[in-house]
């Protein structure tokens, strides 16, 4: 039936958890005087007035009702097709020097003349005398460009094409920010089953791991694990290179930072294990492997998504916090985090002051991105929650 | 209540005994060698193995680690003067741990504790308004500031404030185009808009201590401030909900079908209840207030614990590295044990057992 008689009862059949009983629950009603649209001789049956929902069109529903969410949602699309489209376009509409579009590593050196004017004043029996002196020099990198046709956002101090580093460096955030997320749901997800199902010596002691990881304090574990790792490339251990040096560093902080989704899938199953289901399942005599991962993790699955899309903002800010103190991917590759490290550099504020274009935007795409997955997590909570009647 | 706190005590000794041990042995994998980085180019080797083993980190073997582990665990109840050393820094001429960390902690305590008090102050009654408004235009003006709040990174935040009001910044040449500079206006202006934004002493300024904080202000405004905003959302976020979930309870409800005023309710009977977290939360922020902000430190150039356990990471200063890192520990420790009690003092309903 069309969706323009307003009079329509949204019915929903809710799956229960041992896939058994269904039982239907009034969504919502919306009732717009019906008398003004149809009169009582021609009143439209009531099972025709239905329209069955399933719970996941209903969280679409929801979650697409919230504009916040549906803002979150666009700045992530948006952000995924600038860092992983984006260049082929920018390559096709700006094609450089060489007729392929600026690369990551590409410098622009086309160079070009630059004058400095100096000025000395001498006081000479009373005189006063002022020198200028001119030097030409030439630079066989374009550093520091300003915005032109060729360089949409201007040159960075290497000569490196601002706009295609930002593109760039977006992969390597989104990637790095999501093999994080990733680990950690795994780690979280099998060490909170095994807590909250066995629970007794195998719950103590899983919690009193969390404990001990919670207690360890954040930043400045960070600094030890990334100095070890820059001693390891200098002396070539276990293959760890400047380029995946922020994997590495990342897998480490996935696997100190997994209590809390731990924690989370623990309690959640703690509750469920109690439930009549599970006493079915018992009775199926189903192995505890797909006890836990098939019968209890789904009904996690809820809470864990909205974890995992907060985790992703949360995971980028640590991402582009240990690019900007320098344990990011080395040049010439980039993150948006080690275009923000300009400022730990030698003369880094002035050049950053002066050419805000270089840095601003990078820190604009991490703000966007964090951003975004903080709007579609919270409007996933709201979306995926069964109390929430809005 | 004592048999719990006793308990718990306890097993807050053997977490820290198991987070020592690992940054120990992350600590110790460290290839920087501070020895030969600090040795005179032309020292032999052997003396610098000497030297290593004078310093307890000669075996780099499992077992020459573990050994080392519990040589700084003997140094660190090492007393000078009445006061606990936590061990002796290498980098800086053998200076009691103890002493490095609270060289730093006045500059980070101040600035950490000042930013709490505005966040409070701000967030608070911003949260409460955000949950009676339920759905209105502020509630979801004060929803999108906590998110932006939350998702700002400090570096790109405290730069931003940096290239904003710090010197040579943008506030200061928008300041000299408007008036001519040196004139009393552009001094009275860049007085409030200006602020320095390198190292924390004023040449004019003798007094150390809090008082030398207290007469330097003007270098602490920007971290405060930088602080406090990122800070904010968070608490703003935890007021809301925690209001909405005590507006949604039967009580409220009853107090509202006796028909009592609206501001009654919410500030009488509603407010009080949502005090129960926050107070909690007091407890939980001991961590926070001494351990430094090292990102915002460095950028703004304070010389508090977090600008020196920066460096003195990078130098491999391990005793120190330790000592710091187990100060954290300690502290977050506590601040965990303490918001448990402090919640079973303030809510009578919870038992701790």
């Amino acid at each position: 039936m069309k969706k323009t008689t307003k009079n329509t009862v949204y019915l929903t059949a809710h799956k229960t958890d041992a896939n058994q009983c269904f039982y239907t629950e009034l969504e919502e009603v919306r009732v717009e005087n019906p008398r003004e649209k149809a009169s009582f001789e021609e009143e439209v049956p009531l099972d025709k007035n239905l329209k069955l929902m399933s719970p996941t069109r209903m969280v679409i529903r929801r979650f697409f009702r919230s504009k916040l969410s549906v803002v979150g949602l666009v700045m992530i699309i948006g952000l995924f097709l600038f860092s992983f489209v984006g260049p082929f376009i920018y390559h096709a509409v700006v094609p450089g020097l060489d007729g392929n579009g600026w690369q990551q590593d590409e410098k622009d050196e086309s160079g070009r003349w630059e004058q400095t004017t100096s000025e000395y004043t001498y006081t000479v029996n009373g005189k006063e005398y002022t020198v200028y002196q001119t030097l030409e020099k030439y630079e066989k990198d374009n550093v520091l460009a300003k915005p032109s046709k060729l360089h949409p956002l201007g040159t960075d101090k290497s000569g490196y094409d601002v706009l295609s580093r930002l593109m760039y460096g977006g992969r390597v955030s989104l990637i790095v920010s999501f093999l994080a997320v990733f680990i950690i749901t795994v780690l979280g997800v099998i060490a909170g089953g095994l807590a909250g199902y066995f629970g007794g010596v195998i719950d103590n002691i899983i919690m009193r791991i969390c404990d001990i990881l919670m207690c360890l304090p954040g930043i400045p574990i960070l600094l030890i694990v990334g100095v070890l790792l820059n001693g390891w490339i200098s002396k070539g251990y276990f293959f760890i290179s400047g380029e995946s040096r922020i994997y590495f560093l990342m897998i480490f902080i996935s696997c100190i930072s997994w209590p809390g989704t731990a924690r989370l899938v623990r309690g959640q199953i703690l509750s469920l294990r109690e439930q009549e289901y599970m006493v079915a399942a018992e009775a199926m005599g189903y192995s505890t492997f797909r006890k836990i991962f098939k019968h209890l993790i789904p009904n996690v699955m809820p809470q864990l998504i909205v974890q995992m899309t907060l985790g992703l903002g949360s995971m980028i800010i640590y991402e582009s916090t240990l690019s900007y103190l320098g344990f990011g991917v080395k040049a010439p590759n980039t993150a948006w985090g080690t275009i923000l490290n300009l400022f730990e550099e030698q003369n880094g504020f002035e050049i950053a002051m002066a050419n805000p274009l270089i840095w601003v935007p990078a820190g604009l795409c991490i703000v966007i991105a964090v951003l975004g997955f903080n709007f579609v997590g919270d409007g996933l909570r709201d979306a995926l929650d069964p109390k929430s009647r809005r | 209540m004592l048999k719990y706190i006793l308990k718990r005590v306890g097993l807050s000794v053997l977490i820290l005994v198991a987070v020592s041990l690992i940054i120990y042995f992350l600590v110790r994998l460290m290839p920087v060698d501070f020895v030969a980085a600090n040795a005179g180019m032309n020292s032999e080797p052997e003396t610098l193995d000497k030297i290593r083993e004078q310093l307890g980190i000669g075996d780099n073997s499992f077992w020459g680690i573990v050994k080392g582990y519990f040589e700084w665990l003997g140094n660190l109840f090492e007393f000078e003067n009445g006061f606990i050393t936590l061990g002796r820094s290498f980098k800086l001429n053998n200076q009691p741990v103890s002493q490095v960390i609270l060289q730093g902690l006045p500059v980070s305590f101040i600035v950490a504790l000042i930013a709490t008090i505005f966040e409070f102050l701000i967030a608070i009654p911003l949260g409460i308004t955000a949950a009676t408004h339920q759905y209105s235009f502020r509630d979801y003006f004060i929803t999108v500031l906590v998110m932006v709040g939350i998702s700002l990174p400090s570096f790109f935040f405290a730069n931003i404030f940096k290239a904003g009001f710090g010197d040579g910044g943008l506030m200061e040449s928008i300041l000299a185009k408007i008036f001519t500079e040196g004139s009393s206006a552009y001094e009275f202006f860049s007085r409030f808009l200006v602020f320095p934004v390198s190292g924390t002493t004023d040449a004019s300024q003798s007094a150390t201590g809090i008082m030398g904080i207290l007469g330097n202000l003007k270098y602490y405004i920007l971290p405060i401030f930088t602080i406090t905003i990122l800070s904010l959302g968070g608490r703003m976020r935890m007021t809301r909900t925690n209001m909405l979930e005590v507006l949604n309870s039967d009580y409220i409800r009853t107090a509202r079908a006796k028909g009592l005023k609206e501001s009654k309710v919410i500030y009488k009977h509603a407010f009080r209840n949502t005090l129960i977290p926050l107070v909690t939360t007091l407890a939980g922020l001991i961590p926070a207030l001494f351990s430094g902000a090292i990102i915002t430190e460095k950028i703004f150039g304070l010389d508090g614990i977090g600008t020196t356990a920066l460096n003195l990471t990078n130098n491999g200063d391990i005793p120190f590295i330790m000592g710091y890192n187990m100060f954290l520990a300690t502290l977050s420790v506590i601040g965990i044990l303490m918001s448990d009690i402090m919640y079973a003092i303030v809510d009578p309903r919870v038992k701790l057992k």
